[in-house]
């Protein structure tokens, strides 16, 4: 959460030439989004979810370019993004699997869920597997307590999962890069 | 007293009048075929202020968890003034324990909407921002399809058949959440929608007052406004013939607790899920009549009334009746949004405290002091105690450190530190014998020097 704070005296930056938040993306908040909202600063959140959907994780110079496409601070978009959990300012995985560890999920035995896709990836939560393709999360309440144990894997909700059948749905994703074209609306 | 009709959940079969394996999602036709939207057409021929005042006289509490009547809140809102007003409908549902609302946006969001074009109708509010929280990935696309739908369908947006409202165009979209508990406080929520950090605001200003983006705004629970459209079709008084009626003798200013609701159920049950009951249902009623009994045909041992801030009820406490007056007869802090969480007599309460505190030391935004670092050391301390090192100590620490915290001690902006207080208070003094004999165990020699 916010206060848990780090040096930013001495970041160094990375730098592209490309921007993350390119002209098209640009034309196109511009034409949704921001309509929306009687300040530019409100849209924070969505140019957030929509580079970080491209890119997969914020890396700063986004940051700053958000802060330059809404005209605002780079400490103020900081400030926002280090906020929220599910805003990554570090590279992950190109699947992100969370598993609820919430009391409803604990008393349905997520414990043996965990540790079952921490030792099949060889990852403590919070890490990424060597080859790039895993993160490892545990999040609180996904909200899916009726069906506990449950997990979401790259947006997508597992309900009422069993680590055999998990198993089974962490190894049909593809290898290579590209979107694991599972719409959300097909559940496990 | 049972419910004799589904109500919020008549195009969601559910047990005993559906079966959930025949869900589907309603799309506007079959919405509008249903029945659908016809509330709306009839709040169109009344005044907004008529419409209030129908909601005040249901006497509709909010069902996002403090319970709040729904037509007094609107009421606050000041005279109109030419500029913008807004409508905030809070879809972040966080609270362990809680997934109600997710069922109404997963098959019937044109209910949703409907009760946000009510209610923009009658507030005269001309923009809704639906915050839903950034887990909800599905139920978001579900939204922003059924709000297409109605901008197609002329609900929203320009020539629809509520008009001008508030002398605009009436507009509806959805605002996704990024992983934060406390965006579901109001004022959490309005911070993060104008695109800051979560962090509850100062009251007053109310947000009727002083909302979002300093202009008067209303904020409602899905399911508070979902329970809108039938109170208008149907009149208050049917509404209020379910539910608990106000005691004898007790002032009218008193609330009762009318119409159905959303109890989601989960933990050691046989069918655990959302169902729909007036309110007042005995827990134990909706354990074996709803949820086919305790998991293995094992005892009951506690049970969370709604949502974890909410505290426990104990062994017991299994007749307890969940309605709004469950705090006040049962030593916890409220209904909350009823989500029923059930445990087993197997179940460690230790484990159980110490995941609780877990999650309210991980959700704590660190804005004040007593809830960013008091939950931490409460779930460091619990921690201990599991792990068999605890002191006797530690558990009137415990107790004065919940205690201490919250916005009815007075020492936190808002309620979340209330619900660390509450569930760890409750759980300790409803299961102390539990914790004694943990703690008795305890090979730890009681330095209070070194406690920490």
């Amino acid at each position: 959460m916010a206060w848990i704070v780090k040096n930013s005296a001495e970041m160094t930056i990375e730098r592209r030439e490309e921007p993350y938040l390119d002209d098209q993306m640009k034309k196109e908040l511009e034409a949704e989004v921001l309509p929306r909202f009687p300040t530019r600063q409100a849209a924070t959140l969505p140019v957030l979810h929509a580079i970080q959907e491209k890119h997969n994780w914020l890396p700063y110079q986004a940051l700053e370019e958000t802060a330059d496409f809404l005209g605002l601070k780079p400490s103020d978009v900081l400030d926002t993004a280090t906020f929220y959990e599910e805003f990554f300012l570090q590279p992950k995985g190109r699947y992100l699997i969370q598993v609820c560890q919430s009391i409803s999920c604990e008393l349905r035995n997520h414990d043996a869920l965990l540790e079952g896709i921490s030792r099949k990836l060889g990852i403590q939560p919070g890490q990424t597997t060597t080859d790039g393709k895993f993160t490892l999360m545990t999040v609180e309440c996904l909200g899916s307590c009726g069906t506990a144990p449950c997990a979401l894997v790259q947006g997508r909700l597992h309900e009422d999962v069993r680590f055999e059948d998990f198993e089974k749905a962490l190894d049909s994703l593809p290898h290579e890069d590209g979107r694991p074209d599972t719409p959300a609306s097909e559940r496990a | 007293m049972a419910l004799q009709e589904p109500v919020l959940t008549q195009r969601i079969p559910t047990p005993p009048f559906g079966d959930p394996a025949d869900r589907k999602l309603i799309r506007h036709e079959q919405y509008v075929a249903s029945g659908g939207y016809a509330a709306l057409r009839k709040a169109m021929e009344h005044e907004p202020k008529e419409i209030i005042e129908t909601v005040k006289i249901s006497e509709l509490r909010g069902r996002g968890g403090a319970g709040f009547p729904a037509g007094l809140k609107w009421s606050f809102l000041p005279p109109q003034d030419g500029e913008p007003r807004y409508l905030a409908i809070n879809a972040d549902e966080s609270e362990p324990g809680t997934f109600k609302d997710r069922l109404l946006i997963d098959f019937d969001p044109h209910l949703l909407l409907e009760g946000i074009a009510i209610c923009m109708h009658a507030c005269q509010l001309d923009t809704a921002y639906i915050y839903i929280r950034g887990e909800y990935h599905h139920q978001a696309k579900v939204l922003e399809q059924a709000i297409a739908e109605a901008y197609d369908n002329k609900i929203f947006g320009p020539g629809t058949i509520m008009g001008k409202v508030n002398d605009r165009d009436p507009r509806c979209f959805v605002h996704r959440g990024a992983g934060a508990y406390i965006c579901g406080e109001e004022t959490g929520l309005l911070e993060s929608l104008e695109g800051k950090r979560g962090w509850p605001r100062i009251k007053p200003p109310f947000p009727a007052v002083a909302g979002a983006f300093g202009r008067p705004t209303i904020i409602n629970n899905v399911e508070t406004l979902a329970a809108v459209v039938p109170i208008i079709m149907r009149g208050p008084d049917w509404f209020k013939s379910m539910g608990v009626k106000r005691p004898e003798g007790a002032p009218p200013t008193a609330p009762a607790s009318y119409g159905p609701k959303l109890y989601g159920v989960s933990g050691h049950v046989n069918r655990p899920g959302v169902y729909e009951e007036e309110l007042g249902i005995r827990l134990g009623d909706l354990i074996e009549n709803y949820c086919g009994g305790m998991l293995n045909g094992k005892k009951f041992k506690a049970a969370v009334p709604g949502g974890i801030s909410m505290g426990v009820l104990g062994t017991d406490q299994y007749d307890a009746v969940l309605d709004f007056e469950v705090g006040r007869k049962y030593a916890c802090l409220g209904l909350g949004t009823a989500g029923v969480i059930v445990m087993d007599e197997d179940t460690d309460m230790v484990a159980m405290a110490r995941n609780i505190a877990r999650f309210f030391s991980h959700e704590s935004c660190g804005q004040c002091t007593p809830c960013r670092e008091g939950s931490g050391w409460i779930y460091k301390t619990l921690c201990r105690i599991e792990q068999g090192d605890g002191t006797t100590r530690d558990l009137d620490m415990l107790l004065e450190l919940a205690g201490s915290m919250g916005a009815m001690p007075g020492t936190t902006i808002c309620g979340l530190a209330d619900g660390t207080n509450w569930a760890v208070r409750t759980i300790l003094n409803k299961f102390w014998d539990e914790f004694e004999s943990r703690v008795a165990k305890s090979s730890s020699v009681a330095l209070p020097v070194l406690t920490h």
